[in-house]
């Protein structure tokens, strides 16, 4: 990517905020800039449209869940990237569905928050390893239905291989694997309450090959799938 | 008295379900504290039903039957054979045989409600009023002047207070047979008193109520004495298989002590002879395979929901002592996994807790059939054998970084 991705912080503690801009500036490539720091929502009102290329949002402002905000904020059109310090995958869906790209636990941060915000901005989903295991524990009547290999690669990416090793034990490509995964988060975003970053997201997948159109209209939820 | 059904208790002493013959389970190391009993994972035969306290039970019950015997054949006999020899005198005979049958319904229904335990007054009542109509009935139909010879109802009415009445308070069967001897004794003044009638009167009295009390009084007695006793057994019973269960919960408690002896406690006294040196590398793995199986030897025998997961955590707070961190993840909701199953799963996480150098993740995955359990370490250790043990498939990988091991449990 040639062009520098812009972010914005919304966190309430000081000493987050400076592990994240110190993870933002120990890459390498310098590909992220932070253009906004904010301690609550408060300092983004109006929300009339997006206050950077990518919002990072802790999802508790000061003792207070705002996931509640998170569709309002993601009408407006930003590229939400939820970091908590929560990981319940109740939550994790939730949070999924309501429209952000990603979902980064606290103790993720260093090894993924700044590839969430990259994949963000180029609308590409960034599944970290409490997403897949939100995605692995979903048993709601409204799951959607995974492959065997996309639940096998969920499963070895969340219990802490890497993508390469995933694919070795699997016998495929690291590149098929980071598609089982993805197909799996493409899944979820054509499933539930519609937004704008779930429909950028397919749109994305579809141009990248990782899903067809055809897919997006059949995707269905494991409670209608015919036994 | 209700008997409960005797149940299909195992004899005592017989070893708990589950009891290892455990396959070559997986090794952390140094190992025979894996041929070690996999712990109490059956509670023994329930000390409620025990067939002691079933016997007593029955004991009790054979009284019930023997006041059904006398009742009954104090009707067929004794009545019987009043009502036959003077067929003759009664106005007319078959309706004094009609009472008699009515009676022999009233004593079957009776016996039946006693036998099957069944105790509600309304019928107790229902049936003691049908025999105190029959006493009526039975001695309005006989000749006047010969009422206390040929009146069968009265003496056989009074047995049927004694059976219906057998659950309810002695006062009401008191009360019940004054109403029936009244009862005679208001035909007979019908018919006309003389001082014989109420001399013989007097002496039926004596005879048959006396001895109906007399045998209601002892069958309450012996009742309430056989239920004693078959409280007793079962208490004793229940405390005998409370000795037996704590008994079996010590020996495998301490055949597993026994068994970290073996590995633990050579180590110890090599340390403490100076002939293992805590510098070594090889030593201080030894050292934290051994504390981690006595901390899981600890959380066995706690009574924690998802014992697995418990279990790794007693695992996994060595590593943390080193310095090593742990990340303990669970998804959905996992199954129970049995004792020995648990064991072997253990083992292979011990095998990598102790070796990992900065960190591990252990991960516990609901599965349709059972459950995945993962370790991925910074650990330079040579990976577990794969090996199949109880169900559990032990599988391993390793990139340039991390070993990866699964434990897959199907059930």
């Amino acid at each position: 990517m040639d062009q520098v991705v812009t972010a914005g912080i919304v966190e309430d503690h000081p000493v987050v905020i400076e592990g994240i801009t110190s993870w933002i500036s120990a890459d390498p490539e310098h590909r992220i800039q932070v253009v906004l720091v904010a301690h609550d929502l408060m300092a983004l009102e109006p929300v009339t449209g997006p206050v950077a290329d990518v919002l990072i949002l802790d999802l508790e402002l000061n003792g207070q869940l705002v996931t509640d905000q998170l569709p309002r904020l993601v009408a407006a059109g930003n590229r939400v990237v939820a970091f908590s310090a929560h990981s319940g995958p109740g939550l994790v869906r939730d949070v999924l569905d309501g429209g952000a790209y990603a979902y980064v636990a606290k103790d993720e941060g260093r090894d993924y928050l700044v590839e969430a915000v990259l994949a963000a901005a180029a609308d590409r989903p960034c599944v970290t390893r409490s997403q897949a295991k939100a995605f692995l524990g979903d048993d709601g009547p409204e799951r959607p239905s995974l492959s065997t290999q996309e639940r096998q690669a969920l499963l070895l990416w969340f219990q802490g291989m890497s993508k390469a090793s995933v694919g070795r034990r699997m016998s495929i490509t690291e590149n098929t694997v980071r598609q089982y995964i993805d197909r799996a988060r493409m899944k979820y975003a054509a499933l539930g309450r519609p937004a704008l970053s779930k429909d950028a997201l397919l749109a994305r997948a579809i141009e990248d090959g990782i899903i067809t159109p055809r897919e997006v209209a059949t995707y269905t939820s494991a409670a209608r799938r015919p036994a | 008295m209700r008997a409960a059904p005797a149940p299909a208790a195992p004899p005592p002493g017989t070893p708990p379900p589950g009891h290892p013959s455990a396959a070559a389970p997986i090794q952390a190391g140094r190992g025979p504290a894996d041929q070690v009993p996999a712990g109490p994972s059956s509670p023994g035969p329930s000390p409620a039903a025990h067939p002691s306290a079933v016997l007593s039970a029955r004991y009790a019950q054979s009284f019930d039957i023997a006041v059904i015997i006398v009742v009954a054949g104090w009707h067929i006999a004794g009545a019987g054979s009043e009502l036959l020899p003077y067929r003759a005198l009664y106005r007319p005979f078959p309706a004094q045989f009609a009472l008699w049958l009515v009676i022999a319904l009233a004593i079957t229904a009776g016996a039946v409600r006693l036998i099957r335990g069944l105790s509600h007054p309304a019928w107790a009542y229902a049936l003691a009023a049908v025999a105190l109509a029959v006493t009526i009935a039975g001695a309005a139909g006989c000749p006047p002047d010969q009422l206390l010879k040929t009146d069968w109802a009265w003496g056989t009415t009074g047995w049927v207070g004694v059976l219906v009445l057998l659950r309810r308070p002695l006062r009401e069967l008191v009360g019940f047979l004054l109403l029936d001897a009244l009862a005679t004794f208001a035909v007979l003044a019908h018919d006309g008193l003389h001082r014989a009638d109420v001399a013989g009167f007097i002496t039926i009295l004596a005879e048959t109520t006396a001895i109906q009390l007399v045998v209601a009084v002892a069958a309450r007695q012996l009742g309430a004495t056989a239920r004693e006793a078959a409280e007793v057994t079962q208490n004793e019973a229940a405390t005998r298989e409370r000795a037996v269960i704590a008994e079996r919960l010590r020996a495998a408690r301490q055949a597993r002590w026994l068994a970290l002896q073996e590995t633990a406690g050579p180590l110890l006294r090599e340390l403490a002879a100076g002939s293992a040196n805590p510098a070594d590398p090889e030593v201080r793995r030894a050292c934290a395979v051994e504390a981690a199986r006595l901390r899981r030897l600890m959380a066995e025998s706690d009574d924690a929901p998802g014992p697995l997961v418990h279990e790794l955590h007693a695992c996994a707070d060595v590593a943390e002592r080193r310095g090593v961190a742990v990340d303990i993840e669970t998804v959905g909701a996992l199954p129970s996994v049995p004792a020995d199953v648990r064991r072997v799963i253990t083992d292979t996480a011990i095998a990598i807790l102790t070796t990992a150098v900065s960190q591990v993740r252990v991960t516990l995955t609901a599965l349709p059939e059972g459950i995945a359990v993962s370790l991925v370490a910074d650990s330079p250790a040579p990976p577990p054998r794969p090996a199949t043990a109880l169900g559990v498939v032990v599988e391993h990988d390793r990139d340039y970084r991390n070993l990866w091991v699964e434990a897959r449990w199907t059930r």
